[in-house]
């Protein structure tokens, strides 16, 4: 029953499957380009975010299409509104990955720190292992993997408030200055990628419940369901 | 969600209604409450009894031979099948609207809403039945399309018209209930949406209980959705749920529910 609806929905999630591995992707790739001062990979970063935009674009207009046409209710309606706001979040860490390749075209001239770059290696490969679980627990609808985001999530925290510190004690030539205050937007980015990823976990629990709430209050704390 | 939170002015209350033709039971176990001023709707497949359910609300189930109910039906408090209550009462107070337009052909586009008064014995002068005919008409929003021909046949009306034509009739004896079943699904889509937006506006002073195939409709006008099927083969209906139509339409508590309103069912 309802077989173009069903198709409609599985080719949305494909889609979006398929822009999550995109962002994943971008993101090895930008951390790569860092690492190395590649300024190569890191255009081809920059380039490479119209493939995760046309997936963003495509699922827009199927969830308009299917809005306007099929009338989904229930799971179905929770589905597509969730798909709508997954849609969104990629997209968005998507861009972050895109502000990285910039930074690092940025900073190609500047001499930076190795530690604080490996600092961010590890946030990434977190970040990664984020998208992933965010994704995958969107397909199969599970909520506890949903919920594991906010541990994972912890952990690129606290590495991004390391950075902070660190960053300071580096120097205070003009050239440690800028690379610094550069590189604040790198750990900044890689945060947000997480919290993003988290975002896509909430949606998951408002799929499967039917009620939205957030994981974790404006301090950080998480949130429990009275 | 529990009873004690839905809107606690129960205009109809149905307690452990069960219907049966002859030997046959169509329903079984039925209880819920259909809130004042407010569109109820009921949904369900063919033969899962939700004709049959309104049908016991103004005593129309006994009229077929061998028909009969156990439980009971309150309006307004009342049980409509208490000793001494006539049913031709209880008809005046619980109007119906079938889904085959059901004007008498015969009679003027005045007479038909008259009718219904004449039928109940109401009487007055001239002038007091012309006031009544008028509001009734601008009430089920007839009133404008057809005052300059009152006396003319009630046939020569469209579909939506002679639709909205039984409406008026029915709303001339000031019920309290109004009971639709399946208003719009004889008629276009245009004439389907103004049934629905009178029905919204007639909730202001009446309670609406709506039989309804047609789900979006439900999910437009109804303030609350009872969903009905037969969950064995063979059984007599049950009410599955009863809730909020926006729970219904984005949330249901029953899978059985889910299936239907997403077309997944069978």
């Amino acid at each position: 029953m309802r077989d173009a609806l069903q198709h409609q929905l599985d080719r949305l999630q494909t889609l979006l499957v398929e822009e999550a591995a995109l962002v994943r992707e971008a993101l090895a790739a930008t951390m790569q380009a860092l690492t190395d001062t590649d300024l190569q990979l890191a255009a081809k970063v920059i380039d490479g975010d119209d493939r995760i935009d046309l997936r963003f674009m495509q699922v827009q207009q199927g969830v308009e299409s299917l809005l306007a046409r099929q009338g989904p209710v229930a799971n179905d309606l929770r589905l597509v509104l969730a798909m709508l706001h997954v849609n969104t979040h990629l997209e968005r860490m998507g861009d972050y990955c895109v502000t990285i390749a910039k930074l690092t075209q940025l900073t190609s001239r500047l001499e930076g720190d190795e530690e604080i770059v490996r600092g961010f290696a590890e946030m990434a490969v977190q970040a990664e292992l984020m998208i992933s679980t965010a994704i995958e627990a969107f397909v199969t609808q599970d909520i506890a993997a949903s919920e594991s985001l906010v541990q994972l999530d912890d952990a690129i925290n606290q590495a991004n408030r390391r950075v902070v510190h660190d960053l300071l004690a580096l120097g205070t030539t003009p050239d440690h200055r800028e690379w610094g205050l550069r590189m604040i937007l790198v750990s900044r980015c890689l945060e947000r990628i997480g919290d993003h990823a988290v975002d896509v976990g909430e949606q998951v629990a408002y799929l499967v419940t039917g009620e939205f709430r957030e994981f974790t209050d404006a301090s950080g704390e998480p949130v429990t369901l009275d | 969600m529990a009873a004690g939170e839905l809107r606690p002015e129960a205009a109809v209350e149905v307690r452990e209604l069960a219907a049966f033709f002859g030997s046959r039971q169509v329903l079984r176990d039925i209880s819920f409450e259909m809130p004042r001023h407010s569109v109820t709707a009921i949904i369900g497949p063919s033969g899962s009894g939700k004709s049959t359910l309104i049908r016991t609300i103004n005593r129309m189930h006994e009229v077929v031979p061998g028909a009969r109910h156990t439980g009971s039906v309150l309006v307004d408090g009342a049980d409509v099948y208490g000793e001494g209550v006539d049913p031709v009462d209880v008809r005046r107070r619980v109007g119906m609207v079938f889904q085959r337009p059901n004007p008498f052909p015969t009679m003027s586009i005045y007479d038909n809403v008259a009718a219904g008064l004449r039928l109940n014995g109401i009487r007055g002068p001239k002038a007091q039945l012309d006031q009544i005919v008028e509001e009734s008409l601008q009430g089920a929003g007839l009133w404008r399309e057809v005052k300059d021909r009152l006396a003319t046949s009630a046939a020569n009306l469209s579909g939506g018209q002679q639709q909205r034509l039984c409406i008026a009739r029915a709303i001339a004896l000031e019920p309290d209930v109004l009971l639709m079943d399946e208003p719009a699904s004889a008629l276009d889509p245009q004439s389907t949406l103004r049934i629905e937006d009178l029905m919204v506006q007639l909730k202001e002073q009446y309670t609406i209980v709506i039989v309804t195939h047609n789900m979006q409709q439900a999910a437009r006008v109804a303030d609350f959705t009872a969903f009905m099927t037969t969950l064995e083969e063979g059984a007599p209906a049950d009410l599955v749920e009863f809730d909020r139509t926006d729970a219904i339409f984005t949330n249901p508590a029953r899978t059985e529910t889910q299936d239907y309103v997403t077309g997944r069912f069978g």
